[in-house]
């Protein structure tokens, strides 16, 4: 290690917590907007570290939707207008939860072979899989608009849970080779020799050392599903949206309802930011794919 | 050995979950929106029509696709290098353990689980010209004045919407970077520095080539998001003023749904899709990048 005078180390210091802060501040000064009034956040200059809070927002949004049944659909009042957002927390959820489950239980069975097996072609499969991820979204969500309007999936949980689940494909199948690459061969094939099955060896012996690896991934997986925006917005309309899409609609033509947005907003990311801490030692790994291992 | 269709032996029965989706969301849809760029709507007899190359002709004569394509990589030139430059900076600055830097590290990762299209939302309110905080620094500090609204005139609005970008995904190559500074053996440097290299030389001569593979994989991955990026030019300017915020994907978007044009639109999506892949498996092959 390069041995650093004190100044240098002082100024070092000093340096990375004001770059971290400027990268804090927007999240910072989003929290103040849900926490104020209608003529705080309009104010010029802009009020940053004194104004009086106010659980208003939060109200709004979720206060009357706490007594509501999450069960019956609600359906989404076109232009805005609407703040209650329980039903739309609650079409995010179900929608992160499933598509995390389908892309988590596909990717762990073809991450496995990928990783295990020899066969002709594995290296154009991977590939394929790669090149998946680089799609840009459109090219998807057009035809598959089309695809669903034909077969009455447009509008429904199951068309948006199925792309989301193809979304995430790549990097769950890629993480979960990355995963079952850790574990030494040699367990499989002594375990092989002595006779036990392919299945048996997966369920028994494999699957439970890459469980911590599948919640890494499982976590990706719901963040990106969580915070996905395109394909919610084309592929549904009046019967379920997430949370992005939603908050998108809090801009109306009467102005924007500044307050309510950031208190959803902030509420939304409370999930996120717990799962994305407990992962913290794959995180890296499941950005790159599975290629850059801490 | 007897092997059954269904059999655990064989590796395609572990990947048929996987290729029916493939399939099913990948290649019929690809098909599906060739078809689509040879036909189109014609509004007033309600069905699909067959144009021939029409829509091709038209992609390549269309002054607006081309506005859409420069823009789109001009915003990927930029946003890529500033985030790739300051991702390294600041990865460096904070590869110590001064006073608090793991907290540093662990609220960098925050902004990376916000989505896209709230972050929008966040860079909407700030670089709001009546009350947005960045409209009044910029204004104190005499840079821009507050009545040149920064999403709102023709020559900002993209450096406004970068703004966004660059605040999200930066942290995103620091972690990576990060962790491929903790993993860089310790044997240069000490010989780096008997031999009394300076950190300049030090940093480029061992640090650059060791995490060559590391630095790929990350400008790959985010290469591939910023050149389809849609999310926050749709929340942020929807295209405009004008047309100067138009990338490839919110052009093709408008295009299908907001103009009907779905034959032009899936012409638009189809050509945004082969320029990444030209560009994306150019630099695989350039960069050695291996899975």
């Amino acid at each position: 290690m390069i041995v650093q005078s004190r100044s240098s180390r002082i100024i070092r210091t000093v340096v990375g917590w004001t770059v971290v802060a400027i990268f804090a501040f927007p999240l910072y000064y989003w929290l103040t907007v849900a926490f104020k009034e209608g003529n705080e956040i309009f104010n010029w200059p802009p009020k940053v570290w004194s104004f009086s809070p106010t659980v208003k927002n939060f109200e709004e949004v979720f206060g009357i939707s706490l007594g509501f049944d999450f069960g019956t659909k609600q359906e989404v009042l076109p232009g805005g207008g609407d703040f209650r957002m329980g039903p739309r927390l609650w079409d995010s959820i179900v929608i992160a939860v499933f598509s995390t489950a389908l892309a988590v239980s596909i990717a762990t069975l073809a991450g496995y072979a990928l990783s295990r097996m020899n066969f002709r072609g594995r290296h154009h499969f991977v590939a394929w899989v790669l090149s998946t991820r680089m799609m840009p979204p459109v090219a998807v969500a057009i035809p598959v608009f089309f695809i669903y309007k034909d077969i009455a999936l447009l509008d429904t949980y199951t068309g948006v849970i199925l792309i989301h689940a193809l979304m995430n494909l790549p990097l769950a199948v890629l993480l979960m080779k990355s995963f079952f690459d850790d574990i030494p061969k040699e367990i499989d094939e002594s375990a092989l020799v002595d006779g036990a099955s392919r299945w048996l060896i997966f369920r028994r012996i494999v699957l439970p050392m890459v469980k911590g690896g599948m919640s890494a991934t499982a976590v990706l997986c719901f963040i990106f599903s969580w915070t996905e925006f395109l394909f919610v917005l084309t592929l549904t309309q009046t019967g379920l949206k997430t949370v992005p899409v939603v908050s998108s609609t809090f801009v109306t033509s009467t102005g924007t309802a500044w307050g309510n947005m950031a208190a959803l907003g902030a509420a939304a990311m409370i999930p996120a930011f717990i799962f994305i801490m407990l992962v913290q030692k794959h995180l890296v790994r499941g950005l790159t794919l599975g290629s850059v291992k801490q | 050995m007897k092997l059954g269709v269904l059999s655990a032996d064989r590796p395609l029965v572990w990947m048929l979950p996987l290729i029916a989706m493939l399939v099913a969301f990948t290649i019929i849809p690809l098909f599906y929106n060739i078809w689509l760029s040879f036909h189109e709507y014609a509004p007033f007899k309600r069905r699909l029509e067959f144009v021939g190359w029409e829509n091709w002709r038209l992609l390549f004569s269309d002054v607006r696709m081309w506005e859409a394509l420069w823009t789109t990589m001009f915003y990927f030139g930029v946003v890529l290098t500033v985030e790739l430059v300051l991702g390294m900076a600041i990865a460096l600055l904070l590869d110590a353990e001064e006073f608090g830097f793991g907290v540093l590290r662990t609220v960098l990762t925050m902004t990376l689980v916000v989505p896209p299209a709230i972050v929008g939302m966040m860079f909407l309110l700030i670089e709001d010209p009546e009350f947005g905080v960045l409209t009044f620094v910029l204004d104190s500090l005499g840079i821009l004045d507050k009545s040149t609204p920064i999403l709102a005139t023709g020559s900002t609005a993209l450096w406004g919407v970068m703004l966004a970008d660059i605040w999200q995904w930066t942290p995103f190559m620091v972690l990576i970077f990060l962790a491929g500074l903790r993993s860089l053996p310790p044997e240069p440097y000490e010989a780096a520095m008997l031999d009394g290299a300076s950190p300049v030389m030090t940093f480029r001569r061992i640090t650059l080539p060791l995490m060559s593979k590391v630095i790929a994989v990350a400008v790959l991955i985010r290469g591939i998001d910023v050149f389809r990026m849609f999310d926050y030019v749709f929340v942020m300017t929807s295209g405009g003023p004008g047309t100067s915020t138009y990338t490839l994907s919110l052009y093709s978007w408008q295009q299908t749904f907001s103009f009907i044009k779905w034959g032009y639109g899936a012409t638009l999506s189809l050509f945004t899709l082969v320029i990444i892949l030209v560009i994306a498996n150019l630099f695989i092959w350039l960069a050695k990048v291996r899975w």
